[in-house]
C-alpha cells in the first residue's frame, strides 16, 4: 500500500470503529443505554413540552394518564406524561420547555408533552 | 462568513472547472451541496460547507482520473490527492470519495489505493443512484436521487459539530422532497439490515433535538415534518 493510500487506510479504521459503536448500540437498544434513544424518540413526537408542577404531574396520573417508562430509567427519575392539549389547557402552573437536549429540558423532573395531531406513531414501536 | 450568493458563485466555479470530471458517466455531486443545488435555480442559501463531494464510481476511477487531467484552478493536496485544492478565492475545495455499488453493506468503507487519486469507498454512498441532472447557468451537473442522498445522511457514521451539520443537511432535502420520494426513500430503507433501520431513526430523533445553525435549515421549523418520516419509518418494522 502507497504511504497516501495508508493514510487513507488510517480514516477507514477510525470510520469502522464508529460502526462497530454503532452496532453495539443496537444491540443495547432495549437495555439501559437505549433509554436515550427511547426519550430522543418520545419526543420528538411531541409538538409541545410543558413542566409541570409535582401536584399538577399527580393529579394528571390519578385521572390515568400513565408515566412513559423512559423517564424511570434516568436518574433522578422523570415523570413523563403524554396528555392531550385539551387536558393541558386546564393544568396549573405549567411552563412551557424549549424541545432540546442542551436547552434544559433535562433539568425537569414532571413534564407533559404533547403529541402531534398530524403524526401516528405505531402503538408500542420503540419501546423494549 | 461567506454570504449565500458568493458562495453560490463559488460553488458554480468550481463545479464548471470540474465539468470533464462531471461528464465522465456515473459521477456524481454527493454530500452537502447537494440541497444547495437542488434549490430553485441552484441558490445555494444553506452554508452547510465550505467543499463539495464528487462520488466516483469505482468502475470510473480511471476515466475520472483522465479527466482530471484536463481540469484548471485546482490541484491535487500533496499529502491528500483525493482533496483537490483551489487556486484562487473564486474557488472551492473538491473531495473525492469511492462509490461501490456492489458494496453490499452501507457500513462497509475500503479504500482505493492509487498514486494519483486515491479513494476512500463508503458503503453507504451504494444507497445513491442519478436523479435527473441540474441545468444552471449552462451547467448540467449530475446529482443522485433525493430519497438515497437522505439515507445516505442518516446513515454514515458522524460525530459531534460534524455529525449535527449532516443531520441539517438531510433536513435540508427532506423539505425539497415530495411524496413520491418520501415514499422512495421508506422503500429503501424497508430494504436496510434491522440495525441500519434503527441507525436511521436514532438519526431522525437527534435532528429533532439539536440546536438550529446559522444559514442552515431550521430544526425547531422541521420537526413535525421529521415525526411524520419517523411514524412512517417505525411501521416498516
Amino acid at each position: 500500500m502507497t504511504p497516501l493510500g495508508a493514510k487513507l487506510e488510517r480514516r477507514a479504521r477510525r470510520i469502522r470503529g464508529l460502526t462497530a459503536v454503532r452496532r453495539w448500540e443496537y444491540r443495547q437498544r432495549d437495555l439501559a443505554q437505549g433509554a436515550w434513544y427511547r426519550l430522543r424518540r418520545l419526543l420528538t413526537f411531541a409538538a409541545e413540552v410543558w413542566a409541570l408542577e409535582p401536584a399538577e404531574a399527580d393529579r394528571l396520573l390519578a385521572e390515568g394518564f400513565v408515566a412513559d417508562p423512559v423517564g424511570q430509567a434516568f436518574e433522578p427519575p422523570r415523570v413523563l406524561l403524554v396528555i392531550p392539549r385539551e387536558r393541558l389547557l386546564r393544568v396549573a402552573g405549567k411552563r412551557p420547555v424549549v424541545i432540546c437536549l442542551d436547552c434544559g429540558l433535562l433539568a425537569e423532573r414532571w413534564l407533559a408533552l404533547v403529541p402531534w395531531s398530524s403524526v401516528s406513531p405505531p402503538k408500542d414501536a420503540g419501546r423494549p | 462568513m461567506l454570504t449565500g450568493m458568493n458562495f453560490r458563485g463559488r460553488l458554480l466555479a468550481t463545479l464548471r472547472a470540474m465539468e470533464p470530471v462531471l461528464e465522465v458517466p456515473g459521477i456524481l455531486v454527493v454530500g452537502s451541496e447537494v440541497p444547495n443545488l437542488l434549490e430553485q435555480d441552484a441558490a445555494s442559501t444553506l452554508v452547510v460547507s465550505q467543499d463539495v463531494d464528487l462520488g466516483i464510481p469505482i468502475g470510473s476511477h480511471g476515466a475520472a482520473k483522465d479527466a482530471l487531467a484536463k481540469v484548471r484552478g485546482l490541484h491535487p493536496a500533496p499529502e491528500e490527492p483525493s482533496v483537490w485544492l483551489p487556486d484562487h478565492e473564486g474557488l472551492i475545495e473538491v473531495n473525492f470519495l469511492g462509490i461501490d455499488p456492489e458494496l453490499g453493506d452501507p457500513g462497509e468503507v475500503w479504500v482505493l489505493d492509487d498514486p494519483i487519486l486515491p479513494l476512500l469507498v463508503y458503503g453507504a454512498l451504494s444507497l445513491l443512484s442519478a436523479g435527473p441532472p441540474v441545468e444552471v447557468e449552462g451547467l448540467r451537473l449530475p446529482v443522485p436521487r433525493p430519497a438515497g442522498l437522505l439515507l445516505e445522511k442518516l446513515l454514515t457514521a458522524r460525530t459531534a459539530e460534524k455529525g449535527d451539520r449532516d443531520l441539517l443537511v438531510a433536513l435540508g432535502l427532506l423539505t425539497q422532497m415530495d411524496g413520491a420520494a418520501l415514499a422512495e426513500a421508506e422503500a429503501l430503507c424497508a430494504g436496510l439490515q434491522a440495525e441500519l433501520r434503527h441507525a436511521v431513526r436514532a438519526n431522525l430523533t437527534l435532528l429533532t433535538l439539536i440546536p438550529g445553525r446559522l444559514g442552515m435549515p431550521d430544526p425547531t421549523a422541521g420537526r413535525e415534518m421529521v415525526a411524520t418520516l419517523l411514524a412512517r419509518l417505525e411501521a416498516l418494522g
